[in-house]
């Protein structure tokens, strides 16, 4: 026994024990979530319930569990939680049904469940459709992909209708608002300018008279949009007549085979990832927060590597090293531990409203009191991680300039380099890994904050995106949606917990996902540079 | 109720019947009343609505948005939510143009805002909210006086509760249920909900520091989801199928009301509440057309059936035609 302690064979083990532990940990944690997000977006069978008091429900099983007793013991008989849907006739879209109390169980082929735009899901029975005036029952073998079809062309209709309102009318509104500001500013200019004054007036005009022809192209749309309707009926015999326009996508999981499933599972999948979020964000996809996250990630790169590295290079190359270079590297590792919500509120404090107050007062004078720059905006909450991330670039950056073996300095200073060729074309080539791995660190830390952004630009709901057509195209100002953001508000303040759960573990998904993907650019690049300067030590 | 004949409490009984279906289907049955307007396009409206405010009114807020954008379609929407106490500095500040709030603005608040803008803000509003306490959906309790809810919630009882309740015993439940210590749940004190409840239920008392302070509505709910023994309040609009919202009674004898529209609306539920909305507008002036237009589209038939929609209550037509005028629209 004591020869194993000796041999040193022990701490192996146990070093071997640790690591197990952790990669355990993370497959079970990937795992947990992967099954709770990925798995609830599977057409699941939708079961049509009997009860004993002659209610009857049509439900997808989303949980069983035991019945607890008085004393919250887990007794014998068992309870399932079902998605019954159709929020506008329950007014819950789950509910606990007893075993008991269900008298009979069954799966019918012909059970519908329709996505709509509004109301969340709708599970019933395909009763009607109604084409243009013709009627189509539900009994008609091909009633079902009629129905599909005909969602399919108001799908399309949707589409040129998003076209229109984003495009053409997004680009009147913001004509429009560009010459109210100019007007207002001639106001607050205290200009008196009556021929200006009458082209800006003109040219609104202009954009009123284009707005009315988009207008009339966009009813015209909607009217088109609402013409067909589905008529169904509800477990319960409830009728309900529901415009075509009105429905995202529409399925029979019953009667759906596995790869039929599978690509309608795809199909989901790929809603969610690429749609605007619906219905106070329990419905729909995370298009703007996953844009959101990148573009803050990419911006704060963007600032955070020139500071970093010059500051690095400052500190290990031309400082005398000495007292004060020691100080100020303390200092440095001690902000890297500084709590990310005191950057937030020095973000809040220097950003928004001394940097940001300025800039309103000097650029956006005629926009005021309504603040352009002096609020929460995308600039803000990148500067902000970009402080929050500099000191692990710079102790990063640090190391790998420290690691370049000295001869190879020594060699260029004696070709007859100076010393600042000799930095930026021997030193920093052979420590760019180095720095690579300052910016992937950083990169994962800054993607995964949620404190600081919250108080300085992000926000529930903000579909429009901080990149557009109009000029100058990238909107610094402008608020976000992020994903991290996005986990708490479903997790927190969704107004429909049962329904968002899903959500939030297919975003914490989604929020990992592009974590591993950002750090693997930043590792393949980090791998060719190694290649190329292969005498680095790092 | 001994004295009652066997007819009379029959009688009671259908009443309670009605009144508990009346209950269940609450949430279905509730309409707008169809005395309100209809929105109605009008042109020249866009531009940012920035709010900051209530956590509660969040989803409202983003709901209203969302409809809105669908009459303007270039009107952004920027909403943020931590809470009622964010939104009257934010109005100061400028930085938003609406308040949402979910209690009246305090008269502290109101006088910072004076200070600045040299005139009061003015409060629309915008539906109603019963405010619910919730229990997990085994907990066999059906009623709780405000003198109960106040003893479970206050340390210092000024509702004027006897004694403490800390078991569920004590709160009136028997069998293997009266041994269970209660687990109590609230808001974090920047929310309006936070404030509206130490003032209605607690009598202005202070919470008891055991109460685990959620960070959002819905944080409530699913802490009492997943504790069987817990008990909170949030808004009637969070309701899932894993609570039951319980009836109250103003005391003893008042007799109990659920969270439903008649109830609240007939003031016999002691816990509903307005929902405002804080506007920066000053006195016998119009407002700019978009904020204009965006109160007139929350005080229309379609903005009230989205206040149904998100769970809460419509206002009833006579208040939204003194709303109408209030805010300026014709």
């Amino acid at each position: 026994m004591p020869n194993l302690w000796k041999a040193g064979d022990a701490y192996i083990w146990i070093s071997g024990l640790a690591l197990m532990v952790t990669l355990v940990m993370i497959g079970g944690l990937l795992f947990l979530i992967a099954t709770k997000g990925l798995g609830s977006m599977w057409p699941a069978d939708i079961g049509r319930y009997e009860l004993r008091d002659g209610s009857a429900y049509l439900g997808q099983l989303r949980a069983r569990e035991s019945v607890r007793g008085g004393d919250g013991v887990s007794g014998s008989e068992f309870r399932v939680k079902l998605k019954i849907g159709n929020r506008d006739i329950y007014g819950l879209d789950f509910k606990w049904i007893n075993e008991g109390d269900v008298k009979s169980r069954d799966y019918p082929r012909d059970a519908v469940v329709l996505e709509r735009h509004e109301w969340g899901d709708y599970h019933g029975y395909l009763k009607e459709i109604r084409k243009n005036g013709q009627v189509i029952p539900g009994t008609d073998p091909e009633a079902f992909s009629v129905l599909l079809g005909l969602i399919r062309d108001a799908n399309r209709i949707h589409e040129r209708i998003l076209k229109i309102e984003k495009g053409e009318i997004g680009d009147i509104n913001y004509g429009i608002e560009k010459q109210r500001l100019k007007l207002k500013g001639l106001a607050v200019r205290g200009e008196h300018n009556p021929a200006k004054e009458a082209e800006y007036r003109l040219k609104i005009k202009e954009y009123e008279g284009r707005y009315k022809t988009s207008e009339a192209k966009l009813e015209a749309l909607y009217a088109e949009l609402n013409r067909n309707e589905a008529v169904m009926l509800s477990a319960g015999g409830n009728e309900k007549t529901i415009p075509l326009g009105k429905i995202v996508m529409a399925h029979r999981p019953n009667s759906m085979g596995f790869v039929e499933k599978a690509g309608f599972y795809v199909k989901r999948f790929w809603g969610f990832v690429s749609d605007d979020p619906r219905e106070a964000n329990t419905e729909g996809g995370i298009f703007p927060a996953i844009f959101g996250t990148v573009l803050m990630v990419l911006i704060m790169s963007i600032v955070v590597m020139p500071f970093g590295i010059v500051a690095a290079l400052y500190l290990r190359e031309y400082a005398r090293q000495g007292v004060m270079v020691r100080i100020v590297r303390i200092c440095v590792n001690n902000l890297a531990g500084v709590p990310s919500i005191v950057f937030g509120v020095f973000g809040v404090g220097f950003f928004l409203y001394g940097i940001g107050g300025i800039i309103d007062s000097v650029f956006f004078k005629e926009a005021l009191p309504s603040p352009t720059f002096g609020t929460g905006g995308i600039l803000w909450a990148s500067l902000t991680l970009a402080l929050l991330t500099v000191p692990v670039v710079i102790v990063a950056t640090e190391e790998g300039l420290a690691a370049v073996p000295r001869n190879i300095r020594e060699g260029s200073l004696a070709l007859g380099a100076t010393k600042f060729e000799t930095t930026w074309k021997v030193v920093i080539p052979s420590a760019l890994p180095a720095i690579l791995t300052g910016l992937i660190l950083a990169v994962a830390r800054a993607t995964g904050e949620v404190a600081p952004l919250m108080i300085t630009g992000v926000v529930k709901l903000a579909p429009d995106l901080p990149i557009d057509g109009h000029f100058p195209f990238l909107h610094l100002e402008r608020k976000f949606m992020h994903l991290g953001f996005h986990i708490y508000d479903l997790g927190f303040q969704s107004p429909n917990a049962e329904a968002a759960k899903p959500m939030v573990f297919m975003t914490a998904f989604l929020l990992i996902l592009i974590v591993v993907v950002l750090n693997i650019t930043a590792i393949v690049i980090r791998n060719r540079l190694r290649k190329k300067y292969a005498t680095s030590a790092v | 109720m001994k004295y009652l004949s066997v007819k009379s409490s029959f009688a009671l009984f259908a009443i309670v019947c009605a009144l508990t279906f009346g209950q269940v289907a609450g949430a279905q049955t509730v309409k707008v009343d169809p005395d309100i307007p209809s929105y109605t396009k009008v042109t020249g409206v866009s531009g940012n609505i920035d709010s900051v405010g209530s956590d509660t009114m969040n989803n409202l807020m983003t709901f209203w948005c969302e409809g809105f954008a669908k009459f303007y379609p270039n009107v952004k929407c920027q909403i943020e939510g931590k809470g009622s106490s964010t939104a009257p500095p934010a109005l100061i500040a400028g930085t938003s143009q609406f308040g949402p709030m979910s209690r009246m603005m305090k008269s502290k608040e109101v006088d910072a805002f004076e200070k600045v803008a040299g005139y009061k803000p003015t409060a629309v509003p915008t539906s109603i909210d019963a405010l619910a306490v919730y229990v997990n959906k085994d907990n066999p309790t059906k009623c709780m006086s405000i003198k109960q809810v106040d003893a479970i919630f206050s340390k210092n009882r000024k509702c004027g509760g006897g004694s403490d309740i800390n078991t569920w015993g004590a709160a009136g439940l028997g069998g293997d249920w009266a041994g269970k210590p209660i687990s109590v749940y609230g808001r974090n004190s920047a929310s309006g909900t936070y404030g509206y409840f130490k003032k209605k239920a607690l009598c202005k008392g202070d919470y008891k520091d055991t109460v685990k302070e959620q960070p959002g509505s819905s944080a409530v709910v699913q802490g009492i989801t997943e504790d069987l023994q817990g008990v909170g309040y949030s808004g009637i609009g969070y309701k899932t199928s894993g609570v039951k919202a319980i009836e109250l009674a103003k005391s003893a004898e008042k007799g109990c009301f659920g969270p439903s529209l008649k109830n609240v609306v007939g003031g016999k539920y002691p816990l509903g509440r307005y929902l405002f909305l804080y506007v920066n507008k000053k006195p016998n002036e119009t407002l700019d057309p978009l904020r204009l237009e965006f109160l007139k589209y929350i005080l229309s038939k379609q903005g009230q059936k989205i206040v149904i929609k998100d769970g809460y209550l419509p206002l009833p037509a006579a208040k939204v035609s003194e709303l109408r005028v209030l805010v300026g629209a014709k």
